[in-house]
């Protein structure tokens, strides 16, 4: 954590790209939450 | 409790109350109480942000909830990522740049002091409200425990959270959620753990979820285009990013938080950071419920999870009605066990028709239990008729204290005070602040001291503190709590945030248009809030958009007037 640039955000090289992840994140959960309704219901 | 869970308690509640205490320590000036200095790095931002919004309420209603109806309740954060985004782009840059103690502040350099003053006396009403419900939900705990009035254990828990908020000031209400996250967080895996273990030997983890499932529990995605329904996949996008975008972007509460890191990345990571841990989070808190859903589905459940009610009910005229419904209930449960029973073989031998059968079986015999507690609830307000019928907030603590190891019922019961605590202290300390700068430094006291101002910070903590206990009386008649919460955010949130994006985008509107729109398009959220015309969720939207449309229009017409009038002229 001490060597990252105070700029960036950890991980990537843009803070676009950190967004690009978190809205990729979402897409993953909902996916996935879908996934478990149809599973298990 | 056994005297060791008091002991784990009160060791816990006096350990994070003097530890707020020992942070607050030396002196502090008016920008250290509010801002701590603005010198927290990005750890510290998420932690108190997820602390903030994670009051006690989500431990104690989010189980509940799940419990009796499933797990739609996590489609209500999906906007929430994308409220992140949005805010790390515009509103935390601005914030930073302008330096500004709250967000209101940025109001009155961007239009006029009216409509600062409109905004901030918007939020002080908001979050007064939704603070007394915040007290209210950790007060449960002690009623159940003691088996007294809530309104005992209301004005005990409201008057711990003043003294601390009072000493703590921003910087050790952050230190203090810090070490408040990692214990829930501990406690949380803890607990999902033991119902888990407390399950028949033949019953695993994903069996359980199975059961559930096969009851309706594990509803986490509804793709539905219902505007009706509360909890879908749109409504959680669509009006979860407002609802989110609004309380991130525009309630101090959270602005405050934020506002304490030590530069515009440090912000920007911890709220980021927040959008990706919330959701996962809030799916295992509602999941803990839907264990406890499948674990009562072999040990008997109490008839009302909530005792003080079902002990009022008993020493009343209607006990003997009460004793026969209880009669019918044992009847009915132990009914029940056979279809149990039946599934959870079929599930075995992974029969689907059997599957199918005993699933119908067992709602039949789902709906029997609850067309008796509905019997039940009827004699409660019949003896009562301010009796609390709705006892969701009351599953899950009546779990923990009936059958987690002794030890492990303090310390979860102290986790639900920390958050508590924590989320209450926040809110304090933002009614604080926007009260002394946004009210009493600007139009009251503009040239005192900064020892003037801390002072009058400390008293205004200590004054919203006691409106927040007088409203906390008052949320027992609320329904479920974390709904309350959300509803009362959403009248209020939409107008809020319309008046900040048209700061942001639509720079050539000015203040009386966006003043104007606001007044307005708050009577309109109120209407349809009133009349139920939508779920209320969708009230963010409404009023978001209202804000900006009649900015617009607002602006149009004040412009051809002036038009007008120097035409004529």
């Amino acid at each position: 954590m001490k060597n990252r640039n105070p700029d960036l955000p950890p991980f990537v090289k843009s803070w676009n790209q950190f967004y690009l992840l978190l809205i990729g994140w979402l897409i993953l959960l909902i996916v996935a939450f879908y996934c478990f309704t149809w599973y298990f219901g | 409790m056994s005297i060791l869970d008091w002991g784990v308690l009160i060791f816990t509640l006096t350990g994070i109350v003097s530890y707020g205490i020992y942070k607050s320590r030396g002196n502090q000036d008016i920008k250290e109480f509010l801002l701590g200095n603005q010198s927290l790095p990005w750890y510290h931002v998420c932690l108190s942000v997820m602390a903030t919004q994670a009051s006690a309420i989500t431990f104690l209603s989010a189980p509940g909830l799940a419990y009796s109806s499933g797990m739609s309740f996590v489609q209500f954060y999906f906007g929430l990522p994308l409220a992140m985004i949005v805010l790390c782009i515009t509103f935390v840059p601005i914030f930073h740049r302008l330096k500004v103690y709250t967000a209101y502040e940025f109001l009155e350099q961007r239009f006029n002091l009216k409509t600062r003053v409109l905004t901030a006396f918007l939020f002080l009403i908001q979050r007064g409200l939704s603070t007394g419900i915040t007290i209210y939900a950790p007060s449960i705990i002690l009623s159940t425990i003691l088996n007294i009035d809530t309104t005992y254990t209301t004005i005990f828990i409201g008057g711990l959270v003043i003294f601390y908020t009072v000493y703590g000031g921003t910087k050790a209400v952050s230190y203090t959620q810090l070490l408040q996250m990692s214990i829930i967080f501990s406690g949380l895996f803890i607990a999902g753990a033991m119902v888990v273990y407390l399950l028949p030997d033949d019953v695993g983890f994903v069996k359980a979820i199975s059961m559930a499932g096969k009851m309706g529990r594990t509803n986490a995605i509804d793709f539905s285009f219902d505007w009706d329904n509360q909890y879908t996949v749109w409504s959680g996008i669509i009006g979860g990013f407002f609802l989110q975008l609004s309380y991130f972007g525009t309630d101090q509460s959270q602005v405050g938080r934020y506002l304490t890191g030590s530069s515009v990345s440090e912000s920007r990571l911890g709220l980021l950071m927040n959008g990706l841990v919330k959701i996962p989070m809030q799916f295992l808190i509602l999941l803990i419920g839907v264990l406890v859903f499948t674990f009562y589905q072999y040990e008997k459940p109490p008839l009302f999870f909530n005792s003080y009610e079902l002990n009022k009910l008993e020493k009343s005229g209607y006990s003997s009605e009460l004793n026969q419904i209880k009669l019918e209930y044992n009847q009915a449960f132990s009914d029940k066990q056979k279809q149990v029973s039946e599934l959870s073989k079929a599930l075995n031998n992974e029969d689907t028709q059997a599957i199918d059968q005993s699933r119908s079986e067992l709602r039949v015999a789902d709906e029997k239990t609850k067309a008796l507690r509905g019997k039940l609830t009827g004699l409660m307000q019949k003896n009562d008729p301010d009796a609390e019928i709705n006892d969701n907030n009351y599953i899950f603590l009546s779990f923990v204290t009936q059958y987690l190891p002794k030890g492990l019922i303090g310390l979860l019961i102290a986790i639900i005070f920390l958050a508590s605590m924590g989320s209450t202290a926040s809110a304090l300390n933002s009614l604080a602040s926007t009260t002394v700068i946004d009210v009493y430094k600007r139009l009251i006291n503009k040239e005192a001291s900064d020892k003037n101002y801390l002072l009058a910070s400390r008293l205004s903590t200590i004054g919203w503190g006691a409106v927040c206990i007088v409203m906390a009386l008052y949320a027992s008649k609320m329904g479920n709590l974390i709904e309350a919460v959300n509803k009362l955010g959403s009248y209020i949130y939409g107008t809020i945030l319309g008046v900040f994006l048209v700061a942001f985008y639509l720079k050539r509107v000015g203040g009386r248009a966006v003043f104007y729109s606001a007044v307005c398009t708050e009577i309109i959220v109120c209407i349809c809030g009133y009349y139920e015309v939508v779920a209320y969720l969708w009230l963010n939207v409404i009023g978001c958009l209202t804000v900006v449309i009649l900015a617009l229009l607002f602006e149009l017409i004040i412009k051809k007037a002036a038009e007008d009038e120097s035409t004529a002229v």
